[in-house]
């Protein structure tokens, strides 16, 4: 040998030769590698190295032929997989058996998680689907307007835009290919030969209403709807509630349907039938009629207004390819300098007013400007239950995770064994994965069964009208299918890892060994749940505080036994009132156009006189027509000034202005700038089409939820009234409301009275808390309960495995509570570290959940602490019960083994 | 005897193998076929050939000694078995029957 050849040693390409051995014949590869080798090594000694390594990897390139390549015997593997399988399934059917306890606690925990899971999965989805059904649904836009103050803070922005807008809109864009308003005329009567309907709502709408939304057609089509000027068209419910079930045998096209309202009538003709609405849409018509209909009832000033009377809705249609944002700038930029351009006070109108157009498939989850059509939803709660619903079904897993690994020791001898007969730990994980896909099977029924029974209540509860049906419902069952795998797999996964990796000669003696160390993944998942749990105990307990936070809020007002009434049609406002207090329980009555609880939406335009100039007011000064026993009724005390007298009727001509008289809240009197309010007595005003003297400041008082500021506001004694507010004595109270029915009975026998006490509207105004905080309890109390399951579990675990400590201990002399404390150590621990990681978190979110009020509770330390006390409470009670038996193991029992 | 089914490759391997008598391995015989032949042989194209003369039973391998040289694999040594050493025979009797089977005429035409 040379010394050269001594120094280095040529090396073949050794992924080459990794890849030789990985398909070539086991027999083959020791003499061909070696051929290759010897060969490359002369080649190498002659020719160039790499010449040598390119001959080298070509000559196993040319190997890979069928002829040398290992025998694929894909029927033998499939078989002994099945075999394998079928062993799997019968072991684990059998340990499923066996341990009958932990199974059901297993089936309950994560069947309950999944049925949660489901329901909020429905939820999400319904909310997720409003609107879609529309063609050509992204090119639909709401069209909005802004309305800013003078130092450009934005003063209103409302759901509605003024009739003008819409052909204006249309006429100069050709962008918008459609454009209709529509307007609620407010419940007019409907007869039908001899049938009548009172109080119906007909919406009137633009002509084109059928080229923005593709209602379809029953009878009818979206042609002719609209071409008569008394058209009216209906939704298939509405003619069977007119026509009777069988309405589609009868010709009802052409029938006329009379509608009145305050005296007058027009004949309509059904031009129409309609599908219903179907739930997912943001807004729901019964009877729809051409708009054109109302420009013989109101006036052109009215109908052409651009600049106010946000009272109707409007939705365009934008051609294909329209750039939103630019269009939207376009119009703001030119539309009001075109059609208003400058006020009386000589201020650019632009600067006043911008359109927003929104998007239709938005409205539902992101909108809520005053005077929605309907109530919407909210994507903020959305996300908030949909992160709920994967904690639920994540602690779920965590709590098979967690009973799976605390039975190891029972598993242990069985493990030992098939590794003795030489089973890989793929093997053995794959038996583990079988059994708790195995569980989630049998979960998943269980969950169908939960989810059905739920489901009606969860319907009611949110009035939604979800079904759930995953045979129909494709989505559905691939949903479940995939739930069923994930969740198998999830919480499979780390008792499979756990229990494969044990040590072979441990497990066959039967030694207790994994969980030396102390903080393991377990620990992680125990905390993962103490997390969870502290999370929604705290949600919970701010969000509860809140609500008692307003309950328990003065808002300013009488809210106990008042009761609200509607008014009898054409009775006379002195006598109706008069009948009503004759009974000796009905202490005050006050005919008012809105009461508080409700919402300040009328306003008219204010001017405030300094000397003999009159000054706009930049500030919405909403207005309540009262008569002079508001304030007595409901209890608000005057600061300065006095009460209407009962001979102050403004009654308004809308050719002139007409003297009145005002009492203004506090904070309108700030707003005008006369901070103490005695100041502001006699002080004159224009309001609308009336002007007089502020003859009284009342305090302050929350009309409004308390969602909102206390805002500036005056009542004005002026018939515009839409209902009654009667002060009971609460003695007898069902004697009187029979009296109250009765009288309003013999003054309006068509319609029924309608009576709600105010504590009920009151309360009514924090529903939609009140119900997500319902819904929320109801799902951190599954959360806790699952938690609490494997909770118990895990204490009988770890006594399980300290058995023998426990035993020496006791021999020593130790007492229960000495072992007590020693389990339950570590708990504390991981409570404390859960608490230290999810506080921040949710106190940041439920903080800015709270900052949603305007008047809010301040989270107070209770309820930062409370949770740490509910969980260590519950994790004592579960060792508790666990530490008495083990305490009263004899340690001769626990002693003996070895 | 019809059954001694031999491809051209298959016999120059086999008359190789025979040649080489006792040191017969994927290398030796391989560089044996390229000196004599003075053609190029693949690895692959050898050990496809030498597997399946095994397979008919021509050959009959044993593993040898292994060597610094080749990264201590050991070398697989082919013999010729009685069967193989028939299949040759049969196989050069059946030409040399061709051969004298030749009329002359032919070598005549061939040469118009």
């Amino acid at each position: 040998m040379s010394t050269q050849e001594h120094k280095k040693k040529p090396v073949p390409p050794s992924w080459s030769t990794r890849f030789l051995e990985w398909f070539i014949k086991d027999d083959y590869f020791e003499d061909v590698q070696g051929d290759l080798e010897e060969e490359f090594q002369l080649k190498a000694g002659g020719d160039t190295l790499v010449k040598a390594k390119s001959w080298y990897n070509w000559q196993i390139m040319r190997l890979f032929r069928p002829a040398m390549m290992k025998k694929i015997e894909p029927q033998d593997s499939i078989e002994k997989e099945t075999t394998m399988f079928k062993n799997y399934l019968k072991i684990g059917i059998r340990n499923l058996w066996k341990y009958k306890s932990s199974t059901v606690i297993n089936v309950i925990g994560l069947s309950t998680g999944l049925a949660a899971f489901v329901l909020i999965a429905l939820f999400v989805k319904d909310e997720y689907s409003y609107d879609k059904h529309f063609k050509d649904v992204e090119s639909i836009h709401r069209v909005t307007v802004k309305n800013y103050t003078r130092s450009g803070d934005l003063s209103r922005h409302w759901a509605f835009a003024s009739a003008g807008h819409a052909e204006r809109l249309k006429e100069d864009y050709s962008d918008i290919q459609y454009a209709a308003r529509f307007y609620p005329w407010a419940f007019p009567d409907l007869t039908y030969g001899d049938k009548k309907f009172p109080g119906e709502q007909v919406i009137f709408a633009g002509d084109d209403v059928f080229n923005i939304f593709s209602f379809p057609f029953i009878i009818g089509d979206k042609e002719n709807a609209f071409k008569d000027l008394f058209s009216l068209v209906l939704t298939e419910s509405t003619a069977v509630k007119i026509f009777g079930n069988d309405w589609r045998e009868q010709e009802i096209l052409g029938s006329q349907i009379k509608l009145s309202r305050s005296g007058q009538e027009a004949p309509f003709k059904i031009t129409g039938v309609i599908a219903d609405m179907p739930d997912q849409q943001h807004f729901h018509f019964d009877y729809l009629a051409p708009v054109r209909f109302l420009e013989n009832v109101f006036d052109e000033g009215t109908m052409e207004n651009v600049g106010g009377n946000y009272n109707w809705l409007t939705y365009i249609k934008l051609s294909p390819n329209t750039s939103l944002p630019a269009l939207t700038n376009d119009v703001n930029e030119e539309f009001w300098d075109k059609y208003i351009g400058k006020f009386d006070t000589g201020e650019e109108a632009r600067n006043f007013y911008d359109f927003e157009f929104q998007p239709v498939l938005d409205i539902h989850l992101n909108s809520n400007l005053e005077g929605e059509f309907e109530r919407n939803g909210s994507e903020q709660l959305v996300f908030i239950f949909g992160a709920i619903g994967i904690l639920l079904l994540l602690v779920a897993c965590v709590n098979y995770m967690n009973i799976a690994t605390s039975h190891y020791s029972r598993r242990m001898k069985e493990v030992g064994v098939r590794k003795v007969i030489g089973a890989f730990k793929t093997a053995l994980v794959k038996q583990f994965l079988t059994e708790s896909t195995l569980i989630t099977i049998i979960s998943i029924p269980m969950c169908l069964l939960m989810v059905w029974f739920a489901l009606p209540y969860l319907n009611e509860f949110i009035e939604k009208n979800m079904t759930f049906n995953p045979i129909a419902q494709l989505d559905l069952l691939g949903l479940l299918l995939l739930l069923l795998i994930a969740v198998g797999m999830i919480a499979g996964l780390y008792p499979a890892l756990f229990l494969s990796k044990v040590n072979l000669v441990q497990a066959l003696k039967g030694e207790q060994v994994i969980n030396h160390k102390k903080w393991n993944f377990r620990s992680l998942l125990v905390t993962f749940q103490y997390a969870v749990t502290i999370a929604l105990i705290f949600t919970i307990g701010v969000m509860e505080s809140q609500m008692a936070f307003i309950r328990n809020s003065d808002p300013g007002y009488e809210r106990a036994h008042v009761l609200r009434l509607n008014l009898p049609r054409d009775a006379n406002r002195e006598t109706f009132k008069n009948e009503l207090l004759s009974h000796p329980d009905v202490l005050t009555a006050s005919y008012s156009s809105r009461i508080p609880t409700g919402r300040l939406m009328d306003s008219w335009g204010s001017r405030f006189f300094k000397g003999d100039s009159a000054v706009a007011s930049n500030f919405r000064l909403p207005v309540v027509s009262v008569d002079h026993d508001f304030l007595e009724t409901f209890e608000i005390d005057l600061l300065a000034g006095e009460n209407f007298r009962n001979n102050m009727l403004t009654v308004l001509d809308f050719d002139t202005i007409v003297a009145s008289q005002y009492i203004i809240n506090e904070a309108a009197s700030r707003a005008f700038g006369f901070d103490d309010p005695g100041q502001i007595i006699g002080e004159r005003i224009r309001y609308g089409v009336t002007e007089g003297r502020i003859i009284g400041v009342m305090e302050d008082f929350h009309f409004e939820s308390l969602h909102r500021e206390i805002a500036p506001m005056l009542i004005i004694y002026q018939d515009n009234y839409r209902g009654i507010s009667l002060k009971l004595n609460p003695v007898n109270l069902p004697a009187t409301l029979e009296h109250i029915a009765g009288v309003f009975t013999t003054f309006d026998s068509e319609n029924a009275a309608d009576m709600q006490f105010v504590d009920d509207l009151f309360d009514r105004q924090y529903l939609k808390e009140e119900k997500v905080s319902a819904m929320i309890k109801v799902f951190a109390v599954i959360a806790i309960l699952i938690g609490c399951l494997g909770l118990i579990g895990m204490v009988g675990f770890i006594i399980e495995t300290k058995l023998k400590e426990i035993g020496v201990r006791k021999v020593l002399g130790a007492s229960a509570q000495s072992i007590w404390v020693l389990i339950s150590n570590r708990f504390l621990v991981l409570v404390g570290i859960a608490f230290l990681i999810t506080l921040p978190i949710v106190y940041y979110l439920m903080d800015a959940w709270l900052n949603d009020f305007v008047y809010r509770t301040n989270i107070s330390f209770f309820i930062i602490l409370l949770p740490v006390i509910l969980a260590i409470a519950l994790t004592m009670l579960a060792i508790s019960l666990q530490t008495f038996r083990a305490t009263r193991v004899n340690p001769v029992e626990c002693l003996k083994d070895e | 005897m019809r059954e001694y089914q031999l491809g051209e490759f298959e016999e120059i391997v086999l008359l190789t193998v025979a040649i080489l008598h006792g040191d017969a391995y994927g290398v030796s015989i391989k560089q044996e076929i390229e000196t004599r032949l003075k053609r190029s042989v693949s690895v692959s194209a050898l050990q496809t050939a030498l597997r399946r003369l095994e397979k008919k039973d021509y050959l009959k391998s044993s593993f040898g000694e292994a060597t610094a040289i080749r990264g201590g694999k050991r070398k697989r040594y082919f013999k010729v078995t009685k069967v193989g050493k028939a299949a040759l025979d049969y196989s050069k009797e059946t030409r040399m029957n061709l051969w004298s089977a030749i009329p002359n005429v032919t070598y005549e035409y061939a040469r118009a």
